[in-house]
């Protein structure tokens, strides 16, 4: 059976996230969402000198850069939406599977940004993970 | 419309857009380049979050401690998140494949916090190794 290399990556993505999610979990524990939002960015500072490709990063086009730099600050964005959606009344049990459907918006705005279509099957796989992410996130 | 279904949407409108962003930036920076410049770019909102709260955040060391491994544990995780749209993945399932680790979290509470698992639980870790079976096809 041939299995394609992401999906090994995204393996050890699904159980590095599944860890970040526990200590995330025992963070709030002991304080606030909003200060674990600014050490969890400490902990990605921390990170940073081993994944640094040093000059080679200043030689990429402008928009390129751009795309990395934007995808931080929407993602840290959502975060702080998140935690202001629980304050304005949202519950957690509610807020937090919804929140899970984003790849929704990428499954719809794929074909016209980045010139992606699914396959039936592959449309399958994604309801279905949607449908699972819900369930365990409830 | 409640207040935090609004709230809600901008996530959708914050993190769909994030996605879509990794993907584009990934197909030609290093997914090292592009998770220091993922870092870089959130911390005009950590500064935000600062200066709102007047620079003072609690000080429990079991916080911070925590917190700490769950950036170290999440920044590992987004570098894979990247290398595997550079592998040439397509992004709709590479986002919903990786936006499933919940499947991990429910398998660690079961083991180490000796959680039990709900029967939605069990019907969600169904639907996720069908998906799981269909992506690695």
């Amino acid at each position: 059976m041939h299995i394609a290399p992401w999906c090994w990556i995204v393996g050890i993505v699904l159980v590095l996230w599944g860890f970040t999610a526990v200590f995330q979990k025992l963070t709030t524990n002991f304080i606030s969402a909003e200060s674990t939002l600014v050490w969890r960015t400490v902990g990605f500072l921390l990170f940073m000198p081993f994944v640094y490709p040093g000059k080679e990063l200043y030689h990429h086009s402008a928009h390129s850069v751009a795309y990395g730099f934007l995808a931080g600050l929407l993602c840290a964005l959502g975060c702080l939406g998140l935690f202001a959606a629980m304050k304005a009344g949202g519950k957690a049990s509610i807020v937090g599977p919804l929140s899970a459907l984003y790849p929704i918006i990428v499954v719809i705005l794929s074909p016209f940004v980045l010139h992606e279509s699914i396959t039936a099957l592959q449309g399958l796989g994604v309801l279905c993970g949607l449908i699972a992410v819900v369930l365990l996130s409830i | 419309m409640a207040g935090w279904f609004w709230w809600l949407l901008f996530c959708f409108a914050c993190w769909g857009p994030y996605a879509l962003l990794s993907k584009l930036g990934s197909n030609e920076i290093s997914a090292g380049g592009m998770q220091v410049l993922f870092t870089l770019g959130s911390i005009p909102v950590v500064l935000f979050v600062l200066a709102r709260r007047g620079f003072k955040l609690e000080k429990n060391r079991k916080g911070i401690l925590y917190g700490l491994t769950a950036g170290v544990f999440s920044a590992a995780g987004s570098l894979g998140f990247f290398a595997a749209f550079r592998s040439g993945g397509n992004a709709s399932v590479i986002t919903t494949a990786t936006g499933m680790y919940p499947v991990v979290t429910v398998l660690l509470a079961l083991v180490f916090l000796r959680e039990r698992l709900t029967w939605v639980q069990v019907v969600g870790l169904g639907f996720a190794t069908v998906a799981f079976f269909i992506f690695s096809h």
